[in-house]
């Protein structure tokens, strides 16, 4: 087989559907993980010794089904490899964390499967250690069985704060109290749409029953406020529905506003297939549908490319479909889980705040930059005012920079994060010795056929 | 692999085979992991290698402490500590 493989970035659920089915379709793949085992955030493996994670008789199908899939020998898993970024004529630089080196490749087709990453809204504190977002508190727990010491708090909004609580609880481990925004019982009626979602219910009353059941503090429509280092460990500031303040002490927290797109530095989706290689998007660097929906439109998108590559029609599926009813129980979940008030405006936070983390900018100096010069655009903010311009690329800030420099220039045309972050790659830390060795021009490179 | 130990920062740290540098951190109670060059303190934030707020040092190179797997022997030191401390 000397055909240029597919290359499929992030072992995901998307991903790992995405390579059974260009792989059903004859096609080599190269699947990528910068992790040292395959998963994604849903399905993160346990170390060795460890038992995994219950994630529920669906879940754990789910995770045999596409383990299973990807066990062919057209596709080879390439483990602690990191996808760099692609250029015009299709060179691929992928960094191989194993060897320390760069290697380039000429994939036929690129599919960009990357997951989600959460948004964590600015808040005092919110940069702090002993501060982590939900989701890297729970994959944490996934990958070593263990619950970090101390009293952990869970705030900020959503599903996943239940579900985090409830696994927490089922460890003999529940946390402190959980903050949630939303006021998710004041919807009945939004909430009886998810009847349709059988699935997700029952796992979410699981949860529920559990928590309930160890009585731990559900404090709905309740924002956490501020977090502050004490010698007690970190003092939190919560604010309830009247506005009344209190004060409690923990040792962590676990912030969690809702996820978006993990779609920052990779490559545009080709329009078309006559543009070589032809990148795709699947699952919920796509679009956030979930992980029982990333099956789905990784598969889907497999099937896509490879027939696009064999030049033969598109067959339609079931999958449209499905992936349609999974953005409406999304919908249904956003409804129940809408915050009770609305919350404070980024660019009204105390002028301290963090805005952006890795370049330690805060709303006052936001403010001072939109407030002085004739108004900057997504461009200047980010090169005048060193916002998003940081090693994380925005994916924490961008989001919360645009919607803060909207609010301040109501006038001015908004800028999107896209302005603010661009496209830029390498999308992570590379040694410099490791681009310099590497091969940047291969002799023969493979034609995609 | 089996676990072992590795130094940070000069002080040895357990971990069991398979736990990235981060968690084996976290495992004991290292929650700071040293300072960014804005000079503020860096932690375990995102966990999947999208922040970069757990970047830290091994043989020069900066890996994030959540990604990166835990090596027996492995020499690992904070972001800014610029030299690596023997063990
Ligand atoms: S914790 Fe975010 S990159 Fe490691």
């Amino acid at each position: 087989m000397n055909r240029a493989p597919v290359l499929v970035v992030g072992g995901g659920p998307a991903g790992l559907a995405a390579a059974a089915r260009l792989a059903d379709a004859g096609r080599a793949v190269d699947l990528v993980e910068l992790r040292p085992a395959l998963g994604g955030a849903y399905h993160r493996r346990p170390i060795p010794g460890v038992a995994p994670w219950p994630i529920g008789r669906a879940g754990e199908a789910r995770w045999t089904r596409l383990a299973a899939g990807i066990e062919r020998p057209e596709i080879r898993v390439r483990l602690r490899t990191g996808f760099l970024g692609v250029d015009g004529a299709g060179f691929t630089l992928l960094d191989d964390r194993t060897t320390g080196r760069v290697e380039t490749m000429r994939p036929a087709a690129i599919v960009i499967a990357t997951g989600a990453v959460e948004m964590v809204r600015p808040r005092s504190g919110w940069e702090l250690p002993g501060v982590t977002t939900a989701g890297g508190l729970q994959v944490m727990m996934k990958e070593t069985g263990r619950i970090p010491e101390g009293r952990i708090l869970l705030a900020g909004s959503g599903p996943l704060l239940v579900a985090l609580a409830g696994q927490m609880v089922a460890a003999g481990r529940p946390p402190a109290a959980i903050v949630e925004t939303g006021d998710p019982f004041a919807h009945p009626i939004a909430g009886l749409g998810l009847l349709a979602h059988p699935g997700p219910l029952l796992e979410a009353a699981g949860h529920m029953a559990r928590i309930f059941a160890a009585r731990v503090p559900w404090r709905r429509a309740t924002t956490l406020e501020a977090i502050e280092p004490t010698d007690a460990g970190l003092a939190v500031t919560l604010v309830d529905r009247r506005g009344a303040r209190e004060r409690i002490v923990v040792d962590r927290v676990a912030l969690h506003d809702g996820i978006r797109s993990n779609d920052h530095g990779f490559p545009e989706a080709s329009p078309t297939a006559s543009a070589l290689p032809f990148v795709a998007w699947a699952g919920d660097c796509r679009e956030v549908l979930g992980v029982a929906a990333a099956e789905i439109d990784g598969a889907r998108i497999g099937e896509e490319i490879a027939a696009r590559l064999a030049g033969a029609p598109i067959a339609t599926t079931s999958a449209i479909r499905r992936l349609a009813a999974a953005r409406q129980a999304q919908d249904v979940l956003a409804r129940v889980f809408a915050p009770a008030r609305p919350p404070t405006p980024i660019e009204r936070l105390p002028r301290e705040t963090i805005l952006c983390r890795c370049e330690g900018r805060t709303v006052g100096d936001l403010v001072d930059l939109l407030e002085g010069a004739d108004a900057p655009g997504g461009r200047e903010i980010k090169l005048s005012g060193r916002f998003s311009m940081g090693a994380c690329q925005g994916r924490f800030c961008a989001h919360w920079v645009a919607e803060a420099a909207a609010g301040l220039r109501p006038d001015a045309p908004p800028p999107t994060p896209h302005d603010l972050t661009g496209r830029r790659w390498p999308s992570r830390p590379v040694s410099i010795a490791a681009l310099v060795a590497s091969n940047s021009s291969p002799d023969e490179p493979t034609r995609p056929t | 692999m089996t676990g072992g130990t590795f130094s940070w920062n000069g002080r040895d740290v357990a971990f069991r085979a398979g736990e990235s540098i981060g968690a084996a951190l976290a495992g004991a109670g290292v929650d700071a992991l040293g300072h960014d060059p804005a000079g503020r303190a860096t932690r375990w934030f995102c966990g999947i290698g999208a922040c970069q707020n757990c970047l830290v040092r091994v043989g020069g190179r900066l890996v994030e402490a959540c990604l990166t797997p835990a090596e027996d022997g492995l020499v690992v030191v904070s972001a800014d500590v610029a030299e690596e401390i023997d063990r």
